[in-house]
């Protein structure tokens, strides 16, 4: 199980084809962890690269944190475990909460990343900023219910309506990562997403409630293409193995 | 320690209770306890596993058998009907088919 010290913090990470030229470093979204990319999107990345996946600060089976859910202390932590493991430079990918830590990283960063792929990244300024932070605990649970229904709609069970409870219960209650958030409000506004010079490819969800957020991406990143995947919010898991094949090909070109 | 590659091939029986041991290291005792696993049982429905513990279950594999299975290579092929199905048994035929 590979829980590594990163600043004296353990953090779960996986990695695939380490012996690969270029590194793709993968971040996942708020409430979910690395299964979301280890099971599909990560194997079809890794027939080129080397693939990084790590577990955000509280999240999965990385340790529990109480502070630090704003982009510049999740950006540090990125930077920090990219030092840790000896990596000089990496394309990166994000979903929802972690698409917006990607673009923080590349404008903070811009040495140190390669092409970026940013998929479903809310607008932090959305009229409804409150009801966006509800949104991500619906995606998360709209995530184990696809997993753990079916068409008998099979009930959460006991011990993983107990494990969810007790991760929002700290996550809500006990960090920081709310107002943290909010504060965040008028990221896409920023001089800094238009100083992004990366080649970036926005992906969405032709049915999402984040396209607009995308559209408005497209427009202040120069160059940057919006590609829409059939789906909503959730398209990593309605279309990994396209997910997969998009950001593999658009990596992989030149 | 599951992180020494086993060169022994084992029958289903030995890979049944390797399967089990490692959903009790996954999982817990204290809920294995309470559990009746049998080949049958599916990992989501009766064991009610979720996505992260069948990284750490996936990973166990991986340390014990090594390249010898490609255990996270044939759960990606799988549609979510079949991963919601997915039984003890079905993994202990696909080990023991690799090995």
């Amino acid at each position: 199980m590979p829980v590594i010290e990163v600043n004296n913090r353990g953090v779960h990470i996986q990695e695939l084809n380490k012996g690969a030229a270029e590194t793709v470093l993968l971040v996942h979204g708020m409430f979910s962890n690395l299964s979301i990319y280890y099971f599909n999107i990560a194997p079809i990345l890794a027939k080129h690269f080397h693939v990084v996946m790590y577990d955000l600060k509280s999240h999965g089976l990385s340790e529990r944190i109480e502070n630090g859910y704003d982009l510049n202390s999740m950006t540090d932590d990125l930077l920090s475990l990219m030092e840790r493991l000896g990596i000089d430079k990496v394309h990166l990918a994000g979903y929802s909460f972690g698409g917006l830590i990607t673009l923080k990283m590349a404008a903070r960063f811009p040495d140190k990343i390669g092409k970026l792929a940013v998929i479903e990244a809310p607008d932090p300024n959305d009229d409804k900023t409150r009801d966006i932070i509800d949104d991500y605990s619906r995606e998360f649970l709209e995530h184990y219910v696809t997993n753990f229904t079916d068409t008998t709609k099979v009930k959460m069970g006991k011990r993983q309506m107990e494990r969810n409870h007790r991760m929002y219960e700290y996550l809500f209650h006990e960090t920081s990562i709310k107002s943290d958030m909010i504060l965040e409000k008028e990221f896409f506004s920023a001089a800094e997403i238009s100083s992004i010079q990366q080649d970036t490819l926005l992906l969405y969800g032709t049915q999402s409630n984040c396209l607009g957020a995308g559209k408005k991406l497209k427009n202040k990143i120069r160059g940057a293409a919006l590609l829409e995947v059939n789906g909503d919010h959730n398209i990593p898991i309605q279309e990994p193995v396209s997910i997969g094949n998009i950001i593999e090909a658009f990596f992989n070109n030149g | 320690m599951d992180a020494v590659v086993s060169t022994a091939k084992l029958n289903s029986n030995e890979i049944f209770d390797l399967m089990k041991q490692f959903i009790t290291e996954v999982i817990g005792e204290e809920f294995v306890e309470e559990m009746d696993i049998t080949m049958e049982s599916s990992f989501t429905k009766d064991l009610e596993m979720d996505s992260i513990e069948i990284v750490s279950f996936s990973e166990k594999i991986k340390a014990h058998f090594g390249e010898q299975i490609d255990f996270t290579g044939w759960l990606s092929n799988m549609d979510l009907d079949q991963l919601i199905n997915l039984n003890l048994g079905t993994i202990v035929n696909y080990i023991e088919e690799c090995q």
